[in-house]
């Protein structure tokens, strides 16, 4: 029993729970602001990882240069995907009657599309590269460097997002649309400004992830699906539309695979966490965090 | 009501004769098709037939009720994994129906608890539990020590294409069929509005669920027919979600209110298939992905409803 009581695997959990955090968060607000399900989310993260790769190996970079470029481009294919595909959807009355549904299936083209642009781009051989793999002792616990890495930077990334949503004009905006579309409109709000900073703001949050994923695990061209699916499964847990929550969330998922795996074997793992997914759409698929107001 | 009516072809006075005659010569030449076309021409003609017999069976829940599967492939992957298991233990024409009725059997299971579930919630539950299921025939296969399965002296060809043309007009019927009955028209109206639905008398969860398993059998059955196709059955191919955007996206295409729509739906996926897949599989799936959001975005009702649209504006001005 013991053995699954250590620091290392606390760890683990810790920077696994904080990149779906940070995952997690841009699907969530994208849900929760416009009611469109982003399944292409994975796919960014793969792209923010691409970045990081290319950087490191490319160019010889210290992958601490590749965070900001890799959440400038992820920005900027946000940006561009609400204008082409978003914005003609939210305009017409037909789509917008069962928009869940149809942003659904249009992200999933885009995802198919994006993950075999990466194919033709980067081959679908698993990239991986080394970056701050000496191994750190504190307090009698060792890790490798990179992972402490990612987590400081998941993290200060989260925190600096809730602090925000909680101070800045734009993010209190942003919890606005989350709570009363129709009534922010009222008090003069511009949703398709906020819809923009939504989107460039969610999709920078995934690329930062895919750099630190970059660091973890090796990148492919399909292997965002299984982030989109995670990040799905967090936000069930968190509740739609509960930016809080979707942290909670992030570190619940996090701990559940970790030491779900520990316990079990690694070919468990996709079985556990479907496993969580089905059965909270089953029970509870308001979230762990919010009453059910219908 | 008034509406469906009119909508509906049954109710033009064509000569009801000639029309059956009409359908038959076209059943019976694409029957014989093995006598006319080569050996390429033959899978090229099942592949078809396959997206239709899917498309049009995932119209049965998804197209009329709104109800949106993205988990297909899960009833796909049973009927072959049905057909690796049995290949051996007892004749194919034995296996298919068994694969109809496992996919059945599962639908009901999965169905159940999972139609409670609306919008958007439930369209990802679908994925979830098709995943869900690929990854316990993976563990069960590798428990088992088995890495893919290989089925020894399938049926050619001439007979794989016959049963699946079958397949095809059994979905086909089964769509036409559904669409004009009670059923049809109580699913409609749940897409239109469930809680509208449920006040009028319609037992909501039950229509949903018997269109869920009239909607898995025939897939169940298909994969059945393709497991012996491939000659091998391996897991996550044939769970793959590839297998539940290809139905998704030759549905929406063609448009998923009729059973026309599926097979203009499939021929043009089919026929791009064919040109792109062998040279440049990439560009073909990037294509496919475009293909879907243009699709989704300009042209919601397909290209059955599109053209029904062009033709009725064309006919108003001769008049």
């Amino acid at each position: 029993m013991n053995s699954i009581l250590t620091v290392q695997l606390l760890v683990a959990a810790l920077v696994l729970g904080a990149l779906y955090s940070l995952i997690a968060l841009g699907l969530n607000l994208i849900y929760g602001t416009m009611r469109l399900l982003n399944v292409a989310h994975g796919e960014v993260v793969m792209l923010g990882g691409y970045i990081a790769y290319g950087m490191s190996t490319q160019l010889g970079l210290n992958t601490a240069y590749a965070l900001i470029p890799s959440m400038f481009v992820s920005a900027l294919l946000g940006f561009a995907t609400y204008e082409v595909v978003c914005r003609p959807l939210l305009k017409k009355e037909q789509l917008l009657a069962r928009v869940e549904a149809n942003s659904l299936i249009i992200f999933f083209g885009v995802s198919i599309a994006l993950q075999n642009i990466a194919a033709l781009a980067f081959t679908a051989s698993p990239k991986s590269y080394r970056y701050l793999d000496q191994i750190v002792t504190i307090g009698g616990a060792s890790f490798a460097a990179y992972r402490l890495f990612a987590l400081g930077v998941a993290g200060a990334a989260c925190i600096g997002c809730m602090l925000f949503f909680r101070f800045s004009r734009t993010g209190l905006a942003i919890r606005a649309l989350l709570q009363q579309r129709t009534a922010s409109a009222l008090v003069g709000i511009e949703a398709d400004r906020i819809n923009r900073v939504v989107f460039a703001l969610g999709f920078a949050m995934a690329g930062l992830a895919g750099c630190l994923v970059s660091l973890t695990e090796p990148i492919s061209p399909f292997g965002g699906f299984s982030f989109t699916i995670s990040a799905f499964v967090v936000i069930i847990l968190g509740g739609l539309g509960n930016l809080l929550g979707s942290l909670l969330g992030g570190l619940i998922l996090g701990a559940i695979e970790v030491y779900g795996v520990a316990l079990t074997s690694s070919n468990w793992h996709s079985i556990i966490v479907y496993s969580v997914f089905v059965v909270m759409l089953l029970w509870r698929p308001q979230g762990l965090f919010t009453r059910r107001t219908t | 009501m008034t509406e469906m009516a009119s909508s509906s072809p049954a109710a033009t006075p064509t000569a009801p004769f000639a029309r059956v005659i009409g359908i038959a010569v076209v059943i019976g030449l694409l029957a014989a098709a093995p006598v006319f076309v080569g050996q390429y021409g033959l899978s090229v003609a099942l592949n078809l037939f396959m997206s239709i017999a899917l498309a049009e069976s995932w119209l049965i829940l998804s197209g009329f009720s709104g109800y949106v599967s993205l988990g297909h492939a899960v009833f796909f992957g049973l009927g072959s994994y049905i057909m690796a298991v049995c290949f051996d233990v007892m004749p194919f024409w034995a296996a298919i129906p068994l694969g109809g009725i496992a996919a059945g059997v599962l639908a009901l299971v999965l169905g159940f608890p999972a139609l409670n579930v609306r919008g958007p919630y439930f369209v990802i539950l679908t994925f979830g539990l098709a995943e869900l299921v690929k990854f316990v025939v993976v563990t069960i296969e590798s428990a088992v020590g088995n890495f893919g399965r290989i089925l020894m002296n399938a049926p050619d060809i001439t007979l794989l294409y016959e049963l699946m043309f079958g397949l095809a007009v059994l979905a086909f019927a089964l769509v036409a069929v559904v669409q004009r009955s009670r059923l049809g028209a109580a699913l409609r109206a749940i897409r239109e509005d469930e809680s509208a639905a449920e006040t009028i008398g319609i037992n909501v969860h039950t229509a949903k669920v018997a269109a869920f398993v009239l909607s898995a059998i025939i897939p169940g059955m298909v994969g059945a027919v393709m497991a012996m196709r491939s000659a091998y059955f391996e897991p996550m191919v044939a769970f793959s979600p590839m297998v539940s955007f290809t139905i998704v996206t030759t549905a929406m295409i063609g448009g998923s209110d009729t059973p026309m729509g599926p097979l203009l739906g499939a021929a043009l996926l089919v026929g791009a298939s064919e040109l792109l897949w062998s040279h440049a599989p990439e560009a073909y799936n990037i294509i496919l992905g475009i293909v879907l959001v243009v699709f989704v975005l300009h042209v919601p009702e397909g290209i059955h409803g599109r053209a029904t649209a062009w033709v009725r504006r064309w006919e108003r001005r001769a008049q």
